[in-house]
């Protein structure tokens, strides 16, 4: 009998350590952040402290090369935190990236930047406008994979923003100039559905194939919109297969703070994706040894769908500061063990933890890694 | 002939400059007081933009709110601020009421600094609130929108009406996605008591079918975004005011005056009722600058199509 092994992962972002970010910034770097580059590399075992801390010690001015090589240690250390963690699949935890929607219009020609809006409380993200058709040339996340691969003998999964995210996220100057007002709501469908393929196919896609060609092979599409508009999950779904088509690599995808049951049926039509990676843990409580799951509910729905992928189970709430038992993960594994069967579950944390400092990351991932360990004991009967 | 108004009720955007205070107060970079100052700054713009504009009611843009639900979340017992959740049609989010038990009941009405009463001409400014039945359809937790109307909304509402507010703009955004049981909602709606003029909006989405159910409300006003909702939807004759969003506060794209006021001129053919000119929602939605710019094109929109009266 083959045991049963939950594989785990982070989702994609971590926070970028001050030195990282001041550097780049052009602000000076402090005495205190090459002391923290010190502290966190000889915690996570990172090759060349020395050269950074040394690096960091000039303060300001650092020169386009020396911001290179400041980029590449901040991925360097993403990704040995989330291997101390004890991941199974890691990525850089996107320290090359400005913010997942801004990091891909911003290689994209066609978009306008037009400013800030708020997101939530006093979180904000700058928003663009789409004014012509969207266009990438070529792959531009390259360096940033090939940076990973080199340095880590873990799986890769290389997480790209979403074609649908991207069109909800962005305003319309273009598609939608005509008939916006007082327009027929098939006008505007076919203004959103010509947008999200336009997108999937020319923004998207030349990125990740450009990525599986260089020999990336697992693609996360992040869709945090998915559910915005429940009545175009069917282009969320089109999106994905558009973005997909002759990719020949693992395909998945990460949606979150969502309204899961808008997915049903639409989902039966995605092609050949892996996984859907979900956010539950913010919606759960944190009692333990419960039989009730209120946050996990939702699973039921999947596992009477004919959808029959793998379900990366958020089992970490990236909100919250709070340090997840191990035994309270156990328990969301074991309670989606239950609803689907162990092997459709793989372990993830609800998104990415960029909001979160490095300390508060360490310790929810360790948590999350040794509460899968729990609950393969307990399933596999040597608990 | 119908009365026509125009007003930006709802959260407005947030400047450039408030928004980096709030991250530098986030960072320990700045302190509250830096905050407020900057917040009073862009009180006094937002106020200006509107005087410019010419709008009929002002609106002080509830700038320290959170999210449309959370200072009932904190002021009320019986609630508190929840999960995180997505609002629907917007990529922005909000802390779910979170039921506790205790029937819900407002501590006290919410003065300043929630509404900036000492900065609004008295009978004369618009203020805006959560449906009751939006904000017990959003809670986490079982919430009965008429109770939200007689312990929490209704007691602010009586407040509104004794400090000078000249109507109350319910913002209603749990009618979409199938959800058009219209029963609770009119019943919490009659629980509300509301001695002001009441307009129910539904923001950013098509409500094309619920219209013909909205009408027998028991309220003054209904508002339509008319950036989902095709115009034929609308029930004629239409029977009572109509908030007609006719800016697009979820895009970017500026409207031209002269097309709104072209619309304006059909909606005038089927209406009994009054013609008030809004935006589909929270200006909030797009950066300031550009808010700024919806204010003054819907004040001229409301403008051309008085003088062609």
């Amino acid at each position: 009998v083959t045991e049963i092994r939950f594989v785990t992962r982070e989702i994609g972002s971590l926070a970028k350590p001050g030195w990282r970010v001041k550097a780049i910034a052009g602000r000076p770097v402090e005495e205190g952040d090459a002391e923290d580059a010190r502290r966190w590399g000889e915690r996570l075992g990172v090759e060349g402290v020395e050269e950074l801390t040394e690096l960091l010690s000039k303060g300001q001015d650092f020169t386009d090369e020396e911001k290179q090589r400041i980029r590449d240690y901040a991925a360097l250390y993403g990704i040995r935190l989330l291997e101390r963690a004890g991941l199974d699949v890691v990525y850089d935890g996107e320290q090359r990236r400005s913010e997942m929607y801004d990091h891909a219009v911003r290689h994209a020609k066609g978009f306008a930047t037009r400013g800030t809006v708020r997101s939530f409380d006093n979180k904000y993200y700058t928003k663009a406008a789409v004014v012509e058709r969207p266009l990438v040339e070529k792959a531009y996340d390259l360096e940033e994979f090939e940076f990973v691969r080199s340095h880590t003998d873990r799986t890769v999964k290389v997480p790209f923003t979403g074609a649908y995210t991207i069109v909800d996220w962005s305003y319309d100057e273009h598609y939608a100039r005509d008939g916006a007002l007082l327009g027929s709501a098939a006008q505007r469908a076919q203004a959103r559905r010509d947008f999200g393929l336009d997108v999937a196919r020319d923004v998207v896609r030349p990125n990740v194939a450009g990525l599986v060609e260089a020999g990336a092979g697992w693609v996360q599409i992040d869709e945090p919109a998915a559910t915005t508009r429940p009545d175009e999950v069917p282009l969320v779904v089109e999106a994905f297969n558009a973005t997909r088509e002759d990719v020949d690599a693992r395909a998945s995808m990460h949606i979150c703070f969502s309204d899961y049951n808008s997915l049903f049926p639409n989902i039966e039509a995605l092609d050949d994706c892996y996984e859907l990676q979900l956010e539950f843990a913010n919606r759960d409580s944190r009692e333990l040894g419960t039989k009730a799951r209120p946050g996990y509910d939702v699973l039921k729905k999947f596992a009477e769908s004919a959808w029959d992928g793998k379900i990366g189970l958020g089992v970490i709430d990236i909100h919250t500061n709070f340090i997840e038992p191990p035994e309270l993960v156990r328990d969301r594994i074991l309670y989606a063990a239950r609803v689907l069967g162990p092997d459709r579950i793989e372990v993830n944390t609800d998104c990415g933890l960029r909001t979160r400092t490095w300390e508060v990351s360490l310790e929810k991932l360790k948590n999350m890694v040794e509460g899968a360990r729990l609950a393969e004991k307990e399933l596999n009967g040597s608990s | 002939l119908p009365e026509i108004r125009s007003y930006a009720p709802g959260i407005y955007a947030r400047s450039e400059e408030l928004v980096q205070a709030t991250r530098d107060l986030d960072r320990g970079r700045a302190t509250e007081e830096a905050v407020e100052e900057r917040r009073e700054s862009d009180l006094r713009s937002f106020l200006d933009a509107q005087r410019e504009a010419g709008l009929d009611y002002l609106s002080d843009g509830l700038l320290n709110w959170q999210d449309i639900f959370r200072p009932f979340d904190e002021a009320a017992r019986g609630l508190e601020p929840g999960p995180l959740t997505r609002f629907l049609n917007t990529n922005t989010f909000y802390r779910a009421p979170a039921v506790t038990g205790e029937a819900p009941k407002l501590v006290e009405p919410l003065g300043e600094p929630y509404f900036r009463i000492g900065d609004l001409p008295r009978n004369r400014w618009v203020a805006t609130l959560p449906s009751p039945h939006a904000l017990a359809v959003s809670a986490s937790g079982e919430l009965e929108p008429r109770a939200v109307a007689e312990g929490v909304l209704g007691p602010q509402v009586r407040w509104l009406a004794g400090n000078g507010c000249a109507m109350v703009v319910l913002q209603e955004t749990a009618l979409f996605g199938g959800r058009i049981d219209v029963y609770p909602l009119s019943d919490a709606l009659d629980a509300l008591q509301s001695p002001l003029p009441v307009a129910l909006q539904l923001p950013f989405g098509d409500s094309g079918d619920v219209l013909g159910e909205l009408v027998e409300l028991d309220v003054e006003a209904l508002g339509v975004d008319f950036y989902a909702t095709d115009l034929e939807a609308l029930p004629r004759p239409f029977p009572k005011t109509l908030l007609a969003g006719v800016v697009d506060a979820r895009n970017s794209l500026l409207e031209e005056p002269e097309a709104l006021a072209d619309l304006g001129q059909q909606l005038l053919e089927e209406l009994e009722g009054e013609l008030h000119l809004v935006p589909n929602g929270d200006l909030q939605f797009v950066p300031e600058k550009i808010a700024r710019q919806k204010v003054l094109r819907l004040g001229e929109a409301a403008k051309v199509l008085k003088e062609e009266q």
